[in-house]
């Protein structure tokens, strides 16, 4: 489906990665940070599984009903190890945003920049 | 059996000893780190194996699974993979240097994840410069990252938290880019082996989808190598980490976005789609502003680490320079410095945290007059320095040498200039540091009476350190290795 010239899902993923930088840059919010980070992901991820997608093609599964052509399932193994470094890299995020919450008592960066 | 089959142990086995020595390390710290410096050592042994081959007949591959490249994962050790995979082995001199460091300034809990994390990190490190396989590239650095941003958690409370998250937050945004990167090309290509790659952009391919792939890469490649307008994350983060990790982020973390961005030019190697000559212009200019900017901040400083840190990023300022001024002997200097300067920040870090340790102090004010008390340590502080200044004979005057070279050979000696002032203002450093350790009385009783540290930190900080000196005189030996992988890839480097 298209919108104005460009494809919409890919504009879609556009506008979802741009979300989650602003997240990143603007939110104060240490949490939701570590969200935008996801959302920037989960963006990126989407469009890389869309990538393995072919029109009218079976599942890469070999069987007396399927036949070429068939959809690329590279894409998906990727995006799976990609949600893997994803929960890591959220998960190491967390435990430094508790660590951070403990001593401060705060996980607002503008207070934690006037913390001593 | 070749050698190729031995390329996944180089991965295996470090990641192997992270394991056991989580498992094993609960019956003690000394248990811990011994299993950490046993793994090491028996990669860094089979590591020669590999490097020696090279050096006789070229670069060779290893298909994993069986499933043959472009289809399957290869993993490839090439000159420059010779080159940089000795970077991993000054793991061997750091985690020795942990023994007795950790005492005293990590829970005794938290030995054990210390040293699983060090193995992990190296691990990933030799998987990220032996692969030939972009996604594969992708996971290797985000373990390197990973393991990274909990060392620089580890011996600290929230402060040392909040330099770790400010380095997490800013290094996941690069890794999405490099993700999104990589899903470019592998929607322009269908490919993510390195070399079919290059291949088929050389074949022609959309230049405008093709260039943003190589500009998100290219961006990614250089936060995680800390290029001057994107190293905010740096100097807390390598700071306030614990001295032995900070040697480990400073000389090594850093070269894994060095290593990329040498990948990518042998991915956009052959292509007319687009031309890097744009890409080595901004580099260019990049590296020169962070060469001084590095240096004036360095110079500033009056903690060490701090001014170690800022050293850093001028640092990878000559590399980058280097590399984009795409002249042969700009390009050589620039990848035998990523090298170099891993052993020269090897050689500072570990002795800054050898003074750190035993005084208690950490600037260069109240650290006055410590050259009496510790008198090896401090020798190896100041031949680090005098490395990192440039003069000959040490490892950092061949370098700057090449480099400065290169910058006349491309026909900019402006940048030639930029490379000596910046020399200049480090020098000034060096001055001051060795004015504070050697010429000044001691202000603090502490210092006056400071004991000399014990061999186990010792020994390793004096190898380092010595090593500094062989690499000078011995200029030569890294050119074996470098300039044949230069001088192919040159062309890929643009006018």
């Amino acid at each position: 489906m298209l919108l104005f010239g460009i494809d919409l899902d890919y504009l879609a993923f556009g506008v979802l990665f741009c979300v989650g930088l602003y997240m990143v840059v603007a939110k104060s919010n240490l949490i939701k940070k570590v969200l935008g980070l996801n959302v920037m992901q989960t963006a990126v991820f989407a469009l890389l599984v869309t990538s393995g997608m072919i029109d009218g093609a079976d599942p890469p599964v070999r069987t007396e009903a399927t036949s070429a052509p068939f959809a690329n399932p590279l894409p998906q193994a990727m995006v799976l190890t990609g949600i893997v470094v994803a929960v890591a890299l959220t998960a190491v995020a967390l435990a430094l945003i508790v660590q951070i919450h403990a001593d401060y008592g705060t996980i607002e960066v503008d207070e934690l920049k006037e913390a001593p | 059996m070749t050698w190729g089959d031995a390329l996944p142990w180089l991965v295996a086995l470090p990641w192997t000893g992270a394991v056991l020595t989580r498992a094993l390390g609960a019956r003690g710290p000394r248990m811990a780190g011994g299993l950490a410096w046993a793994f090491l050592i028996a990669t860094a042994a089979l590591a020669v194996g590999p490097v020696t081959e090279v050096a006789r007949h070229g670069a060779f591959s290893y298909a994993v699974g069986g499933w043959a490249a472009p289809y399957g994962v290869e993993l490839r050790f090439d000159h420059f993979s010779a080159w940089v995979l000795p970077l991993t082995l000054l793991f061997v001199l750091v985690v020795p240097f942990s023994f007795r460091y950790l005492e005293g300034t990590l829970p005794l809990e938290r030995q054990a994840p210390f040293y699983a994390l060090l193995l992990l990190n190296a691990g990933a490190m030799i998987g990220f410069t032996i692969s030939a396989d972009l996604f594969n590239l992708f996971v290797f650095m985000e373990v390197v990252s990973l393991s990274s941003y909990a060392l620089v958690a580890i011996a600290g409370r929230g402060l040392a938290a909040w330099a770790a998250l400010k380095y997490l937050l800013i290094g996941g945004v690069a890794s999405t880019l490099m993700l999104l990167g990589v899903t470019f090309v592998f929607v322009l290509t269908g490919s993510l082996n390195l070399a079919d790659v290059s291949a088929r952009f050389a074949a022609g391919v959309d230049a405008a989808p093709a260039a943003t792939a190589i500009a998100l890469l290219a961006t990614s490649f250089l936060v995680k190598a800390a290029l001057f307008p994107l190293h905010v994350w740096l100097p807390d983060a390598h700071a306030i980490a614990p001295s032995p990790v900070s040697a480990v982020l400073s000389g090594m973390v850093v070269k894994i976005g060095v290593v990329g961005l040498i990948r990518l030019y042998q991915l956009a190697y052959g292509s007319s789609a687009f031309e890097m000559a744009g890409l080595n212009t901004l580099l260019v200019w990049a590296g020169a502003i962070a060469i001084v900017t590095g240096a004036f901040l360095a110079m500033v400083q009056n903690d060490i680490k701090l001014m170690l840190a800022y050293s850093t990023i001028s640092n990878v300022g000559y590399i980058v320079m280097g590399l984009a001024l795409a002249s042969p002997y700009a390009a050589i200097g620039g990848v035998v410095h990523v090298f170099n300067h891993a052993l020269i920040k090897v050689t500072l870090f570990l002795a800054a945290g050898a003074l750190i340790h035993h005084t208690g102090f950490r600037t260069l004010t109240d650290l006055r007059g410590v050259a009496r008390a510790m008198p090896y340590t401090s020798a190896a502080m100041a031949i680090g320095a005098i490395s990192i200044v440039g003069l000959p004979p040490t490892a950092g005057f061949v370098c700057k040498w090449y480099i400065a070279l290169g910058a006349f050979q491309a026909g900019q000696a402006g940048f030639g200039l930029a490379l000596v002032f910046g020399a200049l203002l480090i020098f000034v450093y060096y001055v001051r540091l060795l004015n504070a350790l050697y010429f000044k009385p001691a202000v603090h009783a502490a210092v006056r009476d400071a004991s000399e540290v014990p061999w186990s930190m010792r020994a390793p900080m004096l190898l380092a350190a010595l090593a500094c000196l062989v690499m000078g005189v011995l200029g030569g030996v890294p050119l074996s290795f470098v300039e044949p992988a230069v001088l192919d890839m040159l062309p890929a480097w643009g006018p």
